[in-house]
């Protein structure tokens, strides 16, 4: 009953969520989320694609179906384990403001009881994987640009080396030049790392360039599964529309390009 | 005899019913915030019984001070002593400004960064030693202030019942219609109740720029 | 404006001298009876104002539990109040701010002469009683150290705790005088409260000792013990009316009225009173009653 899919990292079946009105934020949805790959929830606002997200850190709990977590129901996991399985990384970052930057990426760590010399390491590390001079460790978030804050609160969220890492809509945030290079700079990341991401987003485009896997929701259901050229060729509906609301023509399923990416990797 | 004249005479015992003062008004916050703190912290994250409960510790200020004290006389144990239906009296009413800051600053935290720190694997004692409370701690400290101040007022009318304070020169004072012996007890309430004023302001001041 | 403690006292104190003085009269006058905060003065306030209404025919107001002596002294002066009761040592030494001089007699002239003289106010005769105060203890305690005068008491001040009201601390023939005349070292400041808390303050031993009144309904209910002023410290406190002469001459009557109380109560029957009302909780208007037509006055 409980052994599943070895290479599905989360699944999702039959999932609803009501509010307490009545209404259904995500409606009966069911949905395999492979291992070490990025996942795209892509849909408009109201589809229902934060509130799956939450379901599956447990920041909120189905109100019928289930889901599992590596092979073991979400319901079983103690959330606070779950949660540090798993980095967690929001559009307005929710940096600690009351922290400097490296104690921002070093709390979770802190709070594991790592020994300080390996946090300090730890915290060195992640900066200068996401791209952020170590002048900035002592900074705190009000003196930062929104670049460095997304920066952090993706350092943050990998701070564990969690194997999956749940977004919601990072870069939205970001004027368009600094989230084409955060963009380019993430999926080069992950090719590098080869985590789990599930990625919400509204944007075509960063659907396209990051994701594996897009699943596009609509009022709390799954309107389809499809890898980026699948989205670029199917008659769909849906996806259609997004298409041309998009202007999507020649969009690539491939890697960004830009000076500010290097290849190597 | 005038205002310094008496000052001058009777500097212990302007002294001493200084500190009966203080000691009356602190003891009586310290009870209040080690009640509020948490009761604060519990109904900030229940809406419906913050209502409540806050509508509990309002209605209390309805009650002239004079009058609390009054009906304190028939509690067992706390009737018994003047001090102890002072301190009663006074932690009921500064509780209040506690609890409100208390529960408004928490709920002030930019929810983004609550919901992160959840998200993240924070435990809700974590998140609120670690990131809330911290957060919060000028608007709660801008509450102790209000209740500080409260307090150093309502101690005054103590005396009337005996529990002592500078009150007790203001009654004497009005006793025997002498100016002196009023203000002997007033100016000092007023002085102390300035000091804790300003020295409070400045410490929020402090918290709230930081964040 | 933040509401700082004094401007809210300065307020208050407004509110207080306003309410207690205010005139608020109507062209036909009622005679106005005021008295002190505690239950004698109450009740012996309610004693003028039955007698007035009953023997002189005059509409009565009253005003009672005004804050003090000074404050009664104040009231006539000023007009708004027509007569009080007061004590002759207490008009002599606390008002007129004279020496203490023994003998009942002659501190009633003085008082009388001088009231006259100063500001117009008759002092008649007195009702008949001397309520001086009264150092109380506990008659467990009076008991163990066979204590049943002051200066015998002077060996326990200084392990002991005095409490006493506000206007004995401050008053000429108070806390200080006492003090100084049976050489009473106590171990702290006395104990500061409204009159009506001192007996309760004894009973639960915040205090070991008190100044209450000689004529307190509770001494003996309580078991407490008065002790005997034996160096002669307090002078008399006879109780007499004090009334504007303006009044005597407006109201036909009024002085005969007050005068026809003169000598007719006596310290038993105005201790039976304060029981009354202090001990059985009785009203005071009922009580006061009960006294005139028993005694047909």
């Amino acid at each position: 009953m409980t052994a599943e899919r070895s290479d599905s990292a989360i699944a999702i079946r039959g999932v609803s969520y009501h509010l307490p009105g009545g209404c259904a934020l995500v409606d009966s949805l069911s949905l395999e989320i492979p291992a070490r790959l990025t996942l795209v929830l892509l849909g408009r606002s109201g589809s229902g694609k934060t509130t799956t997200l939450k379901l599956m850190n447990r920041l909120l709990d189905p109100t019928a179906g289930e889901l599992f977590v590596e092979g073991r129901p979400a319901k079983d996991w103690d959330p606070i384990r779950l949660r540090r399985h798993m980095g967690y990384a929001i559009q307005d970052v929710g940096l600690f403001p009351h922290y400097t930057v490296e104690r921002n990426i070093g709390l979770l760590p802190e709070v594991e009881g790592w020994p300080a010399i390996r946090a300090r390491e730890r915290v060195r590390e992640l900066m200068a994987l996401v791209g952020l001079d170590a002048s900035l460790a002592s900074r705190y978030p009000s003196e930062l640009s929104g670049g460095q804050r997304q920066r952090v609160g993706v350092a943050r969220a990998l701070a564990l080396d969690p194997p999956i890492l749940l977004m919601d809509e990072p870069f939205g945030a970001l004027d368009p030049l600094t989230r084409a290079e955060l963009q380019g700079e993430f999926y080069r990341l992950q090719k590098r790392l080869g985590k789990t991401v599930v990625l919400v987003t509204h944007d075509l485009r960063e659907a396209l360039l990051l994701g594996a896997r897009i699943a596009l929701l609509e009022s709390g259901r799954l309107a389809g599964l499809y890898t980026p050229d699948e989205f670029l060729r199917t008659s769909d509906a849906l996806a259609v529309a997004y298409r041309q609301a998009f202007g999507a023509g020649s969009g690539p399923s491939h890697p960004p390009h830009g000076p500010a990416l290097g290849g190597a990797q | 005899m005038n205002l310094l004249d008496y000052l001058i005479a009777h500097p212990h015992e302007v002294l001493a019913l200084s500190i009966e003062h203080i000691s009356l008004a602190g003891f009586s916050v310290g009870i209040a915030f080690l009640v509020g703190l948490p009761l604060g912290v519990a109904i900030a994250r229940r809406p419906a019984l913050a209502r409540a409960v806050l509508g509990v510790v309002n209605s209390i200020h309805v009650v002239p001070s004079l009058a609390l004290f009054g009906f304190l006389f028939a509690v067992p144990w706390i009737g018994d002593r003047a001090p102890r239906m002072a301190v009663l009296a006074l932690s009921l009413y500064t509780l209040l400004p506690i609890l409100r800051n208390v529960c408004a600053g928490i709920l002030g935290v930019d929810p983004a960064v609550v919901e992160a720190g959840r998200g993240l694997g924070l435990t809700e004692g974590q998140l609120l030693r670690r990131v809330e409370l911290p957060l919060a701690l000028g608007v709660i400290i801008a509450g102790i202030r209000v209740a500080v101040v409260l307090a150093i007022g309502i101690t005054t009318i103590a005396a009337a019942i005996g529990a002592g304070g500078l009150g007790e020169l203001i009654f004497r004072g009005l006793a025997m219609v002498n100016d002196s012996l009023i203000f002997a007890g007033a100016l000092p309430a007023a002085i102390l109740a300035l000091l804790a004023d300003s020295s409070l302001g400045w410490l929020e001041g402090r918290l709230r720029k930081r964040v | 404006m933040t509401l700082t403690p004094v401007r809210v006292l300065r307020a208050a104190v407004s509110v207080v001298v306003a309410l207690s003085l205010s005139c608020g009269r109507q062209p036909s006058r009622a005679v106005v009876v005021v008295s002190k905060n505690f239950t004698e003065q109450a009740i012996l306030g309610e004693l003028l104002a039955q007698r007035i209404e009953r023997a002189a025919h005059l509409p009565v107001e009253r005003r009672f539990y005004l804050a003090g002596t000074y404050i009664c002294h104040q009231a006539l002066l000023a007009g708004h109040a027509d007569v009080y009761v007061e004590y002759t040592g207490t008009a002599l030494t606390a008002v007129l701010k004279e020496p203490p001089v023994t003998g009942s007699e002659a501190v009633f002239e003085r008082v009388r002469a001088e009231y006259a003289r100063r500001w117009g106010l008759a002092v008649l005769p007195s009702l008949g009683f001397n309520n001086s105060f009264a150092v109380v203890v506990r008659g467990a305690d009076a008991r163990r150290f066979n204590l049943s005068t002051l200066s015998g008491a002077a060996a326990r001040a200084p392990l002991w705790r005095l409490g006493v009201g506000f206007e004995f601390m401050e008053r000429p023939d108070g806390y200080s005088g006492m003090v100084k005349a049976y050489g009473l070292s106590f171990r702290e400041l006395p104990r500061v409260m409204d009159l009506g808390l001192l007996y309760r303050a004894l009973q639960e031993r915040q205090v070991d000792l008190v100044v209450g009144n000689s004529t307190d309904g509770l001494i003996n209910a309580l078991d407490l013990v008065a002790l005997d002023d034996d160096r002669h410290y307090f002078p008399p406190y006879d109780a007499v009316p004090v009334v504007r002469q303006e009044a005597l001459a407006e109201f036909p009557g009024l002085r005969e009225a007050l005068e026809g109380l003169g000598g007719h109560i006596s310290a038993a029957d105005m201790r039976r009173m304060n029981f009354a009302v202090d001990g059985e909780h009785r009203d005071s208007a009922e009580v006061v009653r009960e006294y005139l037509q028993a005694h047909n006055l």
